[in-house]
């Protein structure tokens, strides 16, 4: 899988670059309008991330130019602008995600691995780890074809967890995907132990392996035994 | 202080000034008017005493004065009564034509005919000076109340006249608020004075209202600039996770990981301060209010499970209001969290809906909050808590903007946010 950041702060897209590594996505770069430009002219990506503030152009112009090239990429833009009004002109423009900056690497991640999924459905719809099937459509998850009663969170956790296999999860980076739009206003991440408590139990009795790790004093890691 | 208009004022003094000169004007102008007619009366006596005397009377036999005294009516020639000079005296008289007694003046004179001394009596009724008098006054007071009331008057309407622009001025200064744009328009004016105020006041508020944009803009733009930065750190440190750390290591980066949320968190805040006052949000809709909590309930209930709090909602009227929806979420989701994050362990939050109004009533700290500073930016009771001191500001902000009120109150150690739609 390849996709394209189109970043102006190195240091941002050599961080997700790395984080994004290991998860067998590789990235290319363009820290500005220009290379952005002759990067899409050049070649196909599953999935570019566009920073709508370069130092050279505007991104909403490369989202106008990916449109009029008929390019299927998908775009989450990253952007330090947070309003209303920005976020609905990059939807019109064919943007498919939008995430503000701050964000968490792991939220990035799924957020990408989703927008993928959509772009590439074909016919099924699931994601399988060993044992664990979760379809998506149905929002079902069966564990050796047993069927799991999941709560909305608990699968949204799981699907979080599962996205970003191997990797260290912190508990703020948990609270704010499962909290959506509230995170900014939550100063309390400890909520997240119980549905971690009860999505390892749901697993573990329906005969799934232990995958959750609990790492001290940062978070939890989804691990393949 | 009992405030008065300047125009009364005025009007008031003058007022004041009227009835006082015709309380001291008008007795003493009576008085005057008595004694000027007396003082004639009297000159009229001693002349009428002088002719009869330079007439020479001076052969007038007994027969003669008999005479005199029947024809005439208010002067007598008696016998010597010891008078040795001219004396008028005031006297109430019986006066058999008007039936009753009447003021006189009498003037007693000595005479001396043919040789002999009599005494020569002369009488005046005053009855006549009463009337007069009377209607003089009242003539005079009639000018002086006329003369007044047209001065009041004219004042009056001339003041006004004069003051129109200083009260424009007032007027317009009253309405004028900082935060919203609306400078006020001053009319021009001839006086001076105003002309003066006018030109101050537009210079200073220009000067507070660029002051004013400056600091706004100030925090919008440093909290902006802070993302970018805030990003970096973040990415860092999810990076900085993933490495295989000591458990030392661990909890420094878990640490650290907390304080770039809660920087997150209070710069997210930070913006959206300045975004409501940049008033972005104005599209109107109507949102009801249960229905939003009862959405949103399990999220908070899932929020207050660390504090054990039982969570319990009193809706008596279905509370549809009218306003801008995100800022109508963020003012409920804050007062929610506010009344989670202020509560103690095994505490209770009650949400009640009644009429217009919705209350937030909560346990917590046994002590009452200090009403006046609670919703001002970064006032904490605690400042070791991790709220960021800015989710009171923020309600009350969009509280203002949507012209709905919030109120706090203290009641058997319930906490109470009251906000009226």
């Amino acid at each position: 899988m390849k996709i394209l950041i189109i970043e102006d702060e190195r240091e941002i897209s050599q961080s997700i670059k790395d984080y994004f590594k290991t998860n067998g996505i590789q990235c290319e770069t363009a820290e500005n309008y220009n290379l952005a430009l002759s990067k899409i002219g050049s070649y196909d990506y599953d999935c570019i991330l566009l920073d709508l503030m370069l130092p050279d152009g505007d991104g909403f112009e490369i989202l106008k130019e990916l449109k009029s090239k008929n390019k299927t990429e998908g775009v989450i833009i990253i952007s330090a602008k947070e309003n209303l009004e920005t976020r609905l002109e990059g939807f019109n423009l064919g943007a498919d995600d939008y995430l503000t900056k701050p964000f968490h690497l792991a939220e990035l991640l799924v957020r990408m691995q989703a927008l993928i999924r959509r772009k590439n459905f074909k016919g099924s719809n699931s994601i399988i780890f060993n044992e664990i099937v979760v379809d998506i459509f149905s929002k079902t998850v069966t564990v050796n074809d047993t069927k799991l009663d999941l709560t909305k969170k608990e699968l949204d956790l799981l699907l979080f967890l599962i996205g970003n296999e191997n990797k260290v999860l912190s508990k703020s980076a948990i609270a704010e995907h499962l909290s959506g739009d509230m995170a900014d206003m939550l100063d309390n991440h400890d909520f997240i132990y119980a549905h971690i408590k009860n999505l390892k139990k749901k697993l573990t009795q329906a005969g799934g392996g232990d995958y959750i790790k609990t790492i001290y004093g940062l978070g939890y890691k989804w691990e393949n035994e | 202080m009992n405030n008065k208009k300047l125009l009364h004022k005025t009007t008031n003094s003058f007022l004041l000034f009227a009835v006082l000169l015709l309380l001291i004007a008008a007795p003493v102008f009576y008085y005057i008017c008595q004694w000027l007619y007396i003082y004639e009366t009297d000159e009229v006596l001693l002349f009428h005493k002088e002719a009869f005397v330079s007439e020479s009377h001076n052969n007038y036999t007994q027969d003669d004065i008999a005479a005199w005294n029947k024809y005439n009516q208010n002067v007598s020639i008696v016998a010597d009564m010891g008078v040795t000079k001219d004396s008028i005296v005031g006297k109430m008289l019986f006066e058999p034509e008007a039936n009753e007694e009447e003021p006189f003046r009498i003037l007693y004179a000595p005479v001396d005919i043919n040789g002999k001394r009599y005494t020569y009596i002369e009488k005046r009724n005053l009855v006549e000076m009463e009337g007069m008098v009377v209607s003089v006054a009242a003539m005079f007071l009639f000018i002086i109340i006329i003369l007044l009331t047209g001065i009041i008057w004219i004042s009056k309407r001339l003041a006004e006249k004069i003051w129109k622009p200083f009260y424009n001025t007032l007027g317009q200064i009253q309405d004028f608020e900082i935060d919203k744009n609306n400078p006020p328009n001053f009319i021009p004016t001839d006086i001076d004075e105003f002309d003066r105020l006018n030109k101050s006041l537009e210079r200073l508020i220009e000067k507070n209202t660029a002051i004013y944009k400056n600091q706004r803009e100030f925090v919008e733009n440093a909290a902006h600039e802070l993302q970018t930065p805030l990003a970096l750190f973040q990415t860092k440190i999810d990076t900085l996770l993933q490495l295989d750390l000591t458990r030392e290591q661990s909890e420094l980066v878990g640490s650290l990981n907390k304080d770039v949320s809660r920087l997150n968190r209070l710069n997210k805040n930070l913006l959206l301060l300045s975004k409501i006052d940049n008033e972005i949000y104005l599209e109107q809709e109507t949102i009801i209010v249960n229905e939003y909590i009862e959405k949103h309930l399990d999220f908070f209930i899932e929020q207050a499970q660390a504090k054990n709090l039982t969570i319990s909602t009193n809706f008596n009227s279905i509370l549809s209001i009218k306003g801008n929806k995100a800022m109508a979420e963020v003012l409920l989701n804050n007062l929610f969290l506010n009344a989670i994050r202020h509560n103690i362990k095994n505490g209770i939050i009650e949400i009640v809906t009644k009429n217009n109004s919705l209350k937030f009533i909560n346990t917590g700290a046994e002590i009452p909050l200090i009403e006046q500073t609670i919703f001002n930016r970064f006032s904490k009771l605690n400042p070791s808590s991790q709220g960021n001191g800015l989710g009171l500001a923020i309600i009350k902000k969009i509280c203002d903007i949507s012209h709905w009120n919030i109120r706090y109150s203290f009641e058997n150690n319930r906490h109470t946010f009251e906000v009226t739609f």
